[in-house]
């Protein structure tokens, strides 16, 4: 089976999307060939459209931007859209989505998985269902701990169920989930880490909350 | 004051509004716009600014100004064009990067205490019924994320049909 797995983060490394497909990448069999791609710009590149050529399954990953998907990949969704129509593409390709948020709910990622459902039936493919994964932030922090342990409890379960059913190309459920870290922790870490951030650029923590107007 | 954020044609919008005030804000597709790379500039290092420097730069000053917002959209997917999200995304220097709790969900918090209205109209001739419900519901949580109050969502088949609207 020829597995596409396309990041959609617009950054060049270290974005969460990508860390989750890796860990994805590594739950599939080896016996199946995998194509690991990244739309950063307005436009999938050449080589990147023939790639997907003949995938059986294809799965985004991508962080949630303002409830939706980034402008750039929805650039590229729908020049993919035209491609799928062309005869070259499987016609039973599967498509799941994985999204990220940085909130902590997974399930604020639930319109972002509705847009790429709609997207599938625009493009003629089948919608497989997919990942809301809250508190997308927290990802390069617990990249380093063992599956199915401490925080990642939650989102090392949601990953074998996907991988699971993508090996059988089965729809699934959205599976929204969050951390297994209490909230107010998040939220206290995170905002730490706004402080930290400004301060690293020479400016001070009141210039945080600096308006325009 | 007003913020028109559309994705029509010059010529096209002209019809709409044949007279538009000279204190409105209109943000138009200049071909040029650059997408957001999600590097939080706009909260750390010119705070309430989007630090990419081309004509969409100040758009949480233009927001931040303004008492009603009109989005005019094609529809795509149950989301707006990718030049009306490119907006959008490149609007979050509107909100503050600290979280609060709103409806029991986390949320961020506001750079500027106020509301606004907003308005939305979609366009499209084939927009499916499940593309209504997913825009319906992405102005929804717009509004939460923006602190706005939503006042119309519209659907229209063509851009013609926007003509006999009164916005």
């Amino acid at each position: 089976m020829k597995i596409a797995l396309i990041n959609g983060s617009p950054k060049a490394k270290g974005s969460a999307s990508g860390l989750i497909l890796k860990e994805l990448q590594e739950l599939l069999s080896p016996e199946n060939k995998i194509v690991n791609l990244h739309f950063r710009k307005k436009q999938p590149g050449s080589s990147d459209l023939q790639l997907l050529r003949n995938s059986n399954v294809m799965v985004f990953a991508f962080p949630l931007y303002v409830d939706s998907l980034p402008s750039h990949l929805l650039s590229c969704l729908i020049q993919l859209e035209d491609e799928l129509k062309n005869a070259a593409f499987s016609k039973d390709c599967t498509v799941y989505a994985i999204a990220n948020c940085g909130f902590y709910e997974g399930c604020q990622n639930i319109l972002a998985l509705n847009i790429m459902k709609n997207w599938c039936a625009r493009a003629g493919v089948i919608w497989g269902g997919g990942l809301g994964v809250g508190a997308g932030g927290m990802m390069p922090v617990i990249n380093s701990i063992a599956a199915g342990k401490g925080p990642k409890k939650n989102f090392s379960g949601a990953l074998n169920t996907l991988s699971d059913r993508i090996s059988r190309q089965e729809t699934i459920e959205n599976i929204c989930f969050s951390p297994n870290f209490p909230r107010f922790l998040y939220k206290l870490a995170g905002e730490m880490g706004w402080r930290k951030a400004v301060k690293d650029n020479g400016l001070k923590r009141r210039d945080l909350s600096r308006k325009q107007v | 004051m007003k913020l028109i954020i559309h994705d029509l044609t010059e010529d096209t919008l002209q019809k709409i509004y044949p007279e538009i005030a000279a204190e409105y804000i209109i943000i138009s597709d200049c071909d040029n716009i650059q997408p957001c790379i999600g590097c939080f500039g706009c909260w750390l290092k010119t705070p309430g600014a989007c630090i990419i420097k081309d004509a969409y730069c100040e758009m949480g000053k233009n927001i931040a100004m303004c008492s009603e917002v009109l989005i005019i959209s094609k529809c795509v997917y149950g989301s707006y064009s990718p030049f009306i999200k490119n907006v959008l995304d490149r609007s979050i220097s509107y909100i503050h990067p600290y979280f609060t709790f709103k409806n029991g969900e986390m949320h961020h918090q506001q750079r500027y205490k106020r509301d606004f209205d907003l308005k939305v109209i979609f366009y499209g001739g084939d927009i499916t019924t499940e593309e209504k419900e997913t825009a319906q519901k992405l102005v929804r949580a717009n509004a939460v994320n923006l602190y706005c109050t939503v006042k119309s969502v519209t659907f229209l088949d063509s851009i013609q049909e926007m003509e006999a609207l009164d916005i």
